[in-house]
């Protein structure tokens, strides 16, 4: 069985919309009018227990609203969801149990106490016994490397350590279903690591499932191998990461260091030239031609060094995104 | 989930809003000054119209009980929770109380029992040091009717909670709850007896405080508490009207809340 599923997920919202200017907040007075924006439209997936998924997608492309209806916080316009086998809006305190739910822009930590009391406040809630309670988060103590932040008022903490709290406060009941909406949102390079190692010592310890949006794709390729790709609403793509890369991008870039007399001219001829500072550069070429342009090159320039990488990752989504959205307008227009 | 477990619940909840409260103590005092000052100043005014006579068939020790009274019963009945929630559904604060396994319901009820508490305590022990040295303020002895203006105390804020709680649903649908709550309570300072005695109001309006819930959120208590409701089919009549109100309101709490919860845009994050 999977650890979440969902069938034809949508999710509708009246927007109240009104001219600008004062006519128009009058108007919107007496004569108030609404659009129908479709948040979510027929979403469908499932993610096997284990896995880490990332659900990527541009801004207002439909990734948190999908994780708040997979939570129970807003209920579908239609379509049918199972996490860990129950209905997120039925299941009551047990599916709550055995969840976790992490927004980046919003917190459960009271902000004026330090994070042991909200994490006493989650001890009684969810009923820990006081054994588990004491191992679980000296575990999640050491592994966030928390211990000199524990006396401190949450409002005193950086950013970092109050999504280190976070985790902690959100962990100590031991959920096997993870929904983490932008965790990395906002903090420095070295805190993000942190968290990135975190979730994956957290997965691997105990078999957790994880689904998380992200606007770092560091995020992605660290955690995730199997992607979701909304826009607009529309689930565009669902699979392995390298796969939508070998899909996507249809070049390859040549990583090249040169060796003496070679000009951005010269390299023009085996493909495009996407960047030249000498001794550095990077030609693009088709996919399917990299190896033979490569030996091409090493044969007839001097090159010191050459590797052959996809494009960066962030460029390949936001093709993807891209390719969604032509397709979503042609649809539309049709 | 067993009674220990939601003693400890509850426990744990109140244990934290006091912690918070204790963060912040120019703000304590300030609302306890907010929670003496209008009842003062209704008591100054009523003090001076009374002069030696009486008004209504109140002299003015009748008024001095009863406004250390409302003082106290204000206290213990009045609820906030139409602002905490507007700010939770409107700011997205509602999101991870809903993700975890317990109403928040739960939270807000907490919230008032830790309020209540510590502000009736110090009110309580405020009167009772005055009544040692002013006894136009002692109240006289009569136990029964302490227990019978406990019972409707607790009444009285249950039904004022379920109206704060309702009123903050609201926000499921406006963005003006919050607005909804002050001209209830603008209503409330005359109908349920914060600035006059309810049968010091002209018939019409004294009449529909009694027929509306604005008498049994606060006045009917006070009346209890200080002797000025007597007799079984008075007192009987106002527990009444206690009742069905608080069971009206609770019904539209549960309604609210279910039609609300399935609107919930969920939003801020």
């Amino acid at each position: 069985m999977p650890a979440i599923s969902a069938q034809g997920l949508s999710k509708s919202f009246q927007v109240k919309v009104r001219d600008p200017g004062l006519r128009g907040a009058f108007a919107a007075l007496f004569r108030p009018r609404y659009r129908t924006v479709r948040a979510v439209r027929e979403v469908s997936f499932a993610i096997e227990p284990g896995e880490i998924v990332a659900f990527l997608g541009p801004n207002g492309a439909g990734k948190t609203t999908t994780i708040k209806m997979l939570t129970g916080l807003l209920y579908p316009s239609a379509g049918r969801v199972s996490v860990t086998g129950y209905d997120p809006w039925t299941g009551g305190a047990p599916f709550k149990r055995r969840i976790a739910l992490i927004l980046g822009n919003r917190q459960q930590l009271a902000w004026d106490l330090p994070p042991e009391e909200t994490f006493q406040l989650n001890r009684a809630i969810y009923d820990i016994a006081e054994g588990d309670y004491k191992k679980r988060r000296a575990e999640l103590v050491e592994l966030l490397s928390l211990g000199t932040v524990m006396d401190k008022p949450v409002r005193q903490l950086s950013l970092g350590e109050r999504m280190k709290c976070e985790l902690c406060a959100a962990l100590l009941h031991r959920p096997p279903i993870l929904f983490l909406d932008e965790p990395t949102l906002g903090l420095d390079v070295s805190a993000q690591d942190a968290i990135r190692r975190f979730l994956t010592e957290y997965r691997e310890r105990y078999g957790a499932t994880i689904l998380l949006t992200s606007h770092y794709m560091q995020d992605v390729t660290a955690l995730a191998r199997r992607v979701l790709i909304i826009n607009r609403g529309r689930l565009l793509y669902d699979g392995a990461l390298d796969a939508l890369v070998a899909r996507i991008a249809r070049t390859k870039r040549l990583e090249l260091v040169l060796g003496d007399g070679v000009t951005a001219n010269a390299l023009a001829a085996f493909g495009t030239v996407r960047s030249f500072h000498y001794p550095n550069a990077v030609l693009e070429v088709p996919r399917e031609a990299a190896a033979a342009t490569s030996a091409r090159l090493l044969a007839s320039l001097s090159v010191a060094d050459l590797s052959i990488e996809d494009p960066p990752i962030e460029e390949v989504i936001r093709q993807a995104f891209a390719e969604g959205a032509e397709n979503d307008d042609a649809e539309e227009e049709a | 989930m067993t009674a220990v477990a939601w003693t400890r619940r509850y426990g744990a909840l109140i244990r934290n809003a006091w912690l918070v409260d204790l963060q912040y103590r120019a703000a304590i005092m300030l609302w306890m000054i907010w929670g003496v000052t209008e009842p003062a100043i209704a008591l100054g005014i009523w003090w001076s119209i009374a002069g030696t006579g009486t008004v209504g068939g109140y002299a003015r020790a009748d008024f001095a009980r009863y406004f250390f009274a409302i003082m106290l019963v204000n206290q213990l009945t009045i609820a906030w929770d139409s602002w905490y929630l507007d700010r939770w559904i409107r700011e997205g604060e509602l999101n991870f109380r809903l993700a975890r396994p317990l109403h928040p319901v739960h939270e807000a009820i907490a919230d008032n029992l830790a309020y209540k508490a510590r502000t009736a305590s110090v009110i309580g022990l405020v009167w009772l040091l005055l009544a040692l040295v002013w006894p136009t303020v002692r109240l006289p002895f009569a136990p029964g009717r302490w227990v019978l203006a406990a019972v409707a105390v607790v009444l009285a804020a249950a039904m004022r909670f379920c109206i704060s709680f309702t009123t903050g649903l609201l926000a499921f649908w406006t963005t003006r709850a919050t607005a909804i709550m002050e001209v209830h309570g603008g209503v409330a300072m005359f109908l349920a007896g914060r600035i006059a005695p309810v049968s010091l109001l002209p018939p019409a309006v004294a009449g529909a405080a009694g027929v509306l819930w604005f008498r049994y959120m606060l006045s009917f208590p006070v009346d209890l508490l200080t002797g000025a409701a007597s007799g079984a089919g008075a007192v009987g009549r106002g527990f009444a009207g206690q009742i069905l109100w608080l069971a009206l309101w609770a019904a539209a709490c549960r309604l609210a809340w279910r039609k609300g919860i399935v609107k919930y845009g969920a939003v801020g994050g």
